[in-house]
């Protein structure tokens, strides 16, 4: 296998899966809403409904609050470009996308919450009560996810040796009863807690409220409109897609491509929208089955998640 | 053959300590007891699986014993106590939720480093599993010490004990079987004469005052 | 034979008491069968001078310590079961009691007693923890035993300080066992048996040892009255029945103390002396200090009698540290004399309550001019409580303090001087202040007292101090006892 042959297959395999976060995130969302109506009873918007809504706040105009600053513009592109970058190099659809190499999992968490940052700032920037609201509570929620999540990155390293996402989901492959090891299956229960709380899905926030007293995402985005909007909700629901496939290649990476065929990059494709559909579904069920839990009772399940994670870590340390 | 016995060992045991951190996690006695229930059953699985690995007759009715005992007849003892308490939350522990999962994160690596001098004596697939038991007991004290209802102080108890007996198969493949049976009776024992000193006091007067200790003093 | 049989009467009696309803006679027969174990035992401590005796297919065994433990428990045993019917009699005139309560509390009793003679009795360090984890389960009712909120609250405390202290205990039980089981590579029939433990004790993992050492100190000691798992006991002491405080006060304390000393001559193999005896010494002088400062100000008189037996057990630790063959046979001496003095304490403090109705120091004044022979024999019971000549807690007390000045713990000798003389100020101070002064109620003559309570308590006192002036019957018991846990 000559070198020009890999960086294609890498450069094929970042590019599917840009695309894929771009179409599927969006899509998901609508995944994710159909079947809370289903089964709450309803018929639903149709799944595509995401996209719709993209493209028609694509062609409105651009309006700006009157007192907002360059952060207001500026906060979506962030978003979109950090989700973007992440999702380039992580191991989604290959274990070899082009920078796979630069793909450390501390590397990853921290272009995602770079994401988060610029959503807190643009939720002040234009100086309403709504919108600093939600990005104090949305700053909480980070603050109190964020050892959690390092813990349970720190524990996913401890069993491979390594902290390069990569070289994670193939050392998995060659040992496939980590996944099912109490170390594993830990992490998994610490991270699923942390991708709650970062998406801000129920029990965390409900994305379909606008209630003053409980919205926490929909309050910083209180003040956007148009092509902004449809930026910024872009970004959000590709990273939504990115941390769901990311949880699922986790914990089930078969599938995923590793050699350099064609073949295998189509049936990576494939493994990963049923994997991440997986997860989207299981997220989904959750959703329906849980209240939204008060804003203050919100440090009890994450504490939990830290607690998961530490457990996971030890685990990893003694049963290695 | 030995990768199964490992990963059932290690899941087993993993399933202890989780269920021992749920208990500091949950607020209702109801959820707390199946999770207690949980913890017994996880318990007799790890005293199976050694015996049914180093082929020992006594440790395997050891484990059935403890299914029994700490998987049915004690979390149902405590189902019914918790049945004759109308307030079944515990309502206002001494350290709230949060700060206690985070503090059991601390007791949890704490144990790790305590128990590495026990375990280098004899390093094994089931030794190294120690931590998980040393947790646990640790975990259990920390309920007793910091949760103030009367049903918490009996479930705190019976995780330092599940934590003692994880340790004592780990490390021993269980102590003769005569030890195991007494152990195995006493927690029983403190159970029901715990059941019934709740049942005798709350005829007499409110249990709740009664067990936060407060009439004798010097 | 001998071994079985001590533990088959008070076996016998407990099935007796579970067979009929309560009648005074019941209490009587538990008389018998605690002066039959008495007899017996002093037949086994005569019998083991010459080697140890087995019974029940080695599952039992009987060495001298053994068999000087069934004595202690067996006098103090008689002395409360003496005291059953009385207790019963005047608790169900005053209507604390009824006729099934009384059952309950007689066949409680007995396996209270069954326990602690199997404890000491059994070869198995392991049934060693059961048994005296057993008792806990014994007492726990007999201390709630009046069903008033305090004893409630006593009991439900005493269980769960007591279960939580025990299952440390188990814990290094497990660990010694772990530790033998790497000395020795194989498990055989009689693994965790005090001889095969001995055997390879010289061997044990140190580590392992030290680790379950520390934690055998603070389970025991929960029970022994130890601090820090000390708090349990003056409530338990106070709430109970006189007689169950006597027995718990008297023995119980020191039944597990007894595993503490068995499991310390394991230690002292495997680690060298200092570990073992930098723990007992730091345990020791902190339940002395903390006794010490409880008793200066304490009010009630029996929980006045609970920290001096915390008091008594620093001194025993103290004796344990310093771990010559002269101090373990004065921290035996010390068992016996305090087992006794305490049960009288317990025994006619339980009938000041009943006829005064109070244990509140204040409330009683000039008890000497109202009731002579009781006010006598209490105030010569805390004479003997302080270490008085001519009994034998001055003796065990003196010699305690020569062997451990030997082993060259003179500060701890120093400080355990300066809390006794303070605790004797105290002691002296409550005990004028009860038995002196004017008669504040006007009570017609001074009260007699039956001979029932009169005889066996003055008995006991004169024992007590004929132990302290001729302890030559018990001194080749004693060495021979103390080689027993010599490593």
């Amino acid at each position: 296998m000559s070198a020009t042959t890999t960086t294609l297959y890498g450069v094929a395999a970042t590019l599917v899966q840009v695309v894929l976060l771009g179409l599927g995130g969006p899509l998901l969302v609508g995944v994710m809403a159909k079947v809370k109506a289903r089964a709450e009873g309803r018929v639903g918007a149709p799944v595509v409904q995401p996209l719709r809504d993209l493209r028609k706040l694509l062609t409105k105009e651009r309006l700006h609050a009157r007192h907002a600053s360059v952060v207001l513009p500026l906060a979506p592109m962030v978003i979109l470009a950090s989700t973007v970058v992440a999702g380039a190099i992580s191991p989604l659809v290959s274990t070899h996308p082009l920078l796979g190499s630069s793909a450390d999992i501390l590397v990853i968490v921290y272009l995602l919450l770079t994401g988060s940052a610029a959503a807190a700032l643009a939720g002040l920037d234009a100086g309403t009560a709504f919108g600093g609201m939600g990005s104090s509570r949305a700053m909480t929620i980070g603050a109190l996810a964020e050892p959690a999540l390092l813990v349970a990155v720190i524990a996913l390293s401890i069993q491979s040796g390594t902290s390069n996402l990569p070289s994670i989901m193939s050392s998995t492959l060659t040992h496939p009863d980590w996944v099912f090891g109490p170390s594993r299956l830990l992490a998994l229960g610490a991270l699923l807690i942390v991708v709650i709380a970062e998406t801000g899905r129920i029990p965390v926030d409900n994305p379909a409220t606008h209630l003053e007293l409980t919205m926490v995402h929909e309050a910083m985005i209180l003040e956007y409109a148009g092509p902004e909007l449809a930026l910024f909700s872009l970004g959000e629901a590709m990273r939504l897609g990115l941390l769901f496939s990311l949880v699922a290649n986790l914990f089930l990476p078969w599938g995923i491509m590793t050699d350099h065929t064609l073949l295998s990059l189509l049936l990576g494709t494939v493994a990963l929208v049923a994997k991440t559909l997986l997860v989207a579904l299981g997220v989904a069920l959750i959703e329906v089955r849980s209240a939204k839990l008060r804003l203050f009772r919100l440090p009890e399940l994450l504490a939990g998640g830290f607690v998961l994670s530490v457990l996971a870590v030890v685990t990893g340390l003694v049963t290695r | 053959m030995n990768s199964t016995y490992i990963a059932a060992l290690e899941l087993a045991a993993g399933a202890v300590l989780v269920s021992a951190v749920m208990t500091l996690w949950r607020r209702s006695v109801r959820s707390i007891v199946s999770m207690l229930s949980l913890q017994g059953m996880a318990l007799s699985v790890v005293a199976i699986v050694l015996a049914l690995h180093e082929h020992e007759g006594a440790l395997f009715v050891t484990g059935c014993l403890v299914f029994v005992v700490k998987g049915l007849v004690v979390p149902g003892l405590l189902r019914r106590v918790s049945r004759l308490d109308p307030r079944s939350r515990e309502s206002r522990p001494l350290v709230n939720v949060p700060a206690s999962l985070v503090f059991a994160a601390v007791l949890i690596v704490l144990s790790y480093v305590v128990s590495s001098r026990i375990t280098g004596l004899s390093p094994s697939d089931a030794t190294h599993l120690v931590p998980v038991g040393i947790a646990t007991v640790l975990v259990g004290y920390f309920m007793l010490v910091t949760r103030r209802r009367a049903v918490s102080k009996i479930v705190g108890l019976i995780l330092v004990d599940n934590g003692i007996a994880l340790v004592t198969f780990l490390l021993t493949s269980g102590v003769p079987l005569i030890v195991e049976l007494g152990s195995s009776l006493d927690v029983l024992l403190v159970v029901v004469v715990l059941q019934f000193l709740m049942v005798s006091m709350r005829h007499h007067s409110d249990t709740d005052r009664l067990t936060e200790m407060k009439g004798l003093r010097d | 034979m001998l071994i079985l049989g001590i533990l088959a009467i008070p076996l016998a009696t407990t099935l007796l008491a579970a067979g009929v309803s309560w009648r005074p006679w019941i209490g009587w027969a538990t008389a018998v069968s605690s002066t039959a174990v008495l007899g017996l035992g002093i037949w086994l401590c005569v019998t083991t001078l010459s080697g140890s005796q087995w019974a029940l297919n080695h599952s039992l065994r009987a060495d001298s310590l053994s068999a000087f433990m069934v004595v202690v428990i067996a006098t103090v045993s008689l002395l409360a079961t003496l005291f059953t019917p009385r207790t019963m009699r005047q608790e169900m005139e005053s209507g604390i009691t009824t006729a099934r309560y009384a059952r309950h509390y007689v066949i409680l009793m007995q396996v209270f007693i069954t326990c602690m003679l199997l404890a000491v009795l059994t070869a198995n360090l392991g049934v060693l923890w059961v048994s005296i984890e057993a008792t806990t389960i014994a007492t726990t009712f007999l201390v709630s035993h009046r069903r008033t909120d305090g004893a409630f609250e006593a009991s439900w405390k005493y269980v769960i300080l007591c279960s939580i202290g025990i299952a440390l205990a188990f814990l290094g039980t497990v660990l010694i066992y772990y530790a033998e089981l790497h000395a020795t590579g194989s498990v055989h029939s009689s693994s965790l048996d005090w001889t095969s433990v001995m055997a390879v004790a010289h061997h044990l993992d140190p580590n392992v040892t030290r680790l379950a050492f520390a934690l055998l100190v603070v389970g025991y000691g929960t029970k022994v009255g130890l601090v820090p798992m000390h708090s349990w006991l003056p409530d338990a002491h106070s709430q109970a029945p006189a007689p169950v405080s006597a027995l718990m006060s008297g023995v119980l304390l020191t039944v597990a103390f007894y595993g503490l000393l068995r499991f310390r001559a394991v230690a002292v193999a495997a680690l060298g002396p200092t570990f073992p005896r930098t723990l007992l010494v730091v345990v020791g002088i902190a339940s002395l200090v903390l006794a010490t400062v409880m008793l200066i100000a304490q009010r009630d008189l029996k929980r006045m009698l609970a920290y001096s037996s915390i008091e008594h057990m620093g001194l025993l630790a103290l004796g344990a540290a310093a771990g010559t063959p002269l101090a373990i046979a004065a921290v035996l001496l010390h068992i016996l004399g305090h087992g006794i003095t305490k049960a009288v304490l317990f025994l006619s403090a339980g009938e000041i309550y009943y006829l005064e109705g109070t244990t509140e120091m204040a409330k009683f004044s000039g008890l000497l001019a109202r009731r002579p022979a009781l006010a006598g024999i209490f105030g010569f019971a805390l004479v003997s409580l302080v270490a008085f000549p001519p009994f034998s807690l001055f003796v065990s007390e003196l010699t305690m303090a020569r062997a451990e000045v030997d082993a060259g713990l003179w500060w701890a000798v120093a400080i355990s001087l300066v809390c006794l003389s303070v605790i004797f100020a105290a002691l002296t101070r409550h005990g004028r202040q009860m038995l002196m002064g004017t008669a504040s109620t006007t009570d017609a003559a001074p009260s007699t007292l039956a001979p029932s309570m009169a005889i066996p308590l003055v008995t006991a006192l004169v024992a007590c101090a004929a132990l302290g002036v001729l302890s030559w019957p018990l001194q080749s018991l004693l060495a021979h006892a103390a080689q027993v846990v010599m490593p």
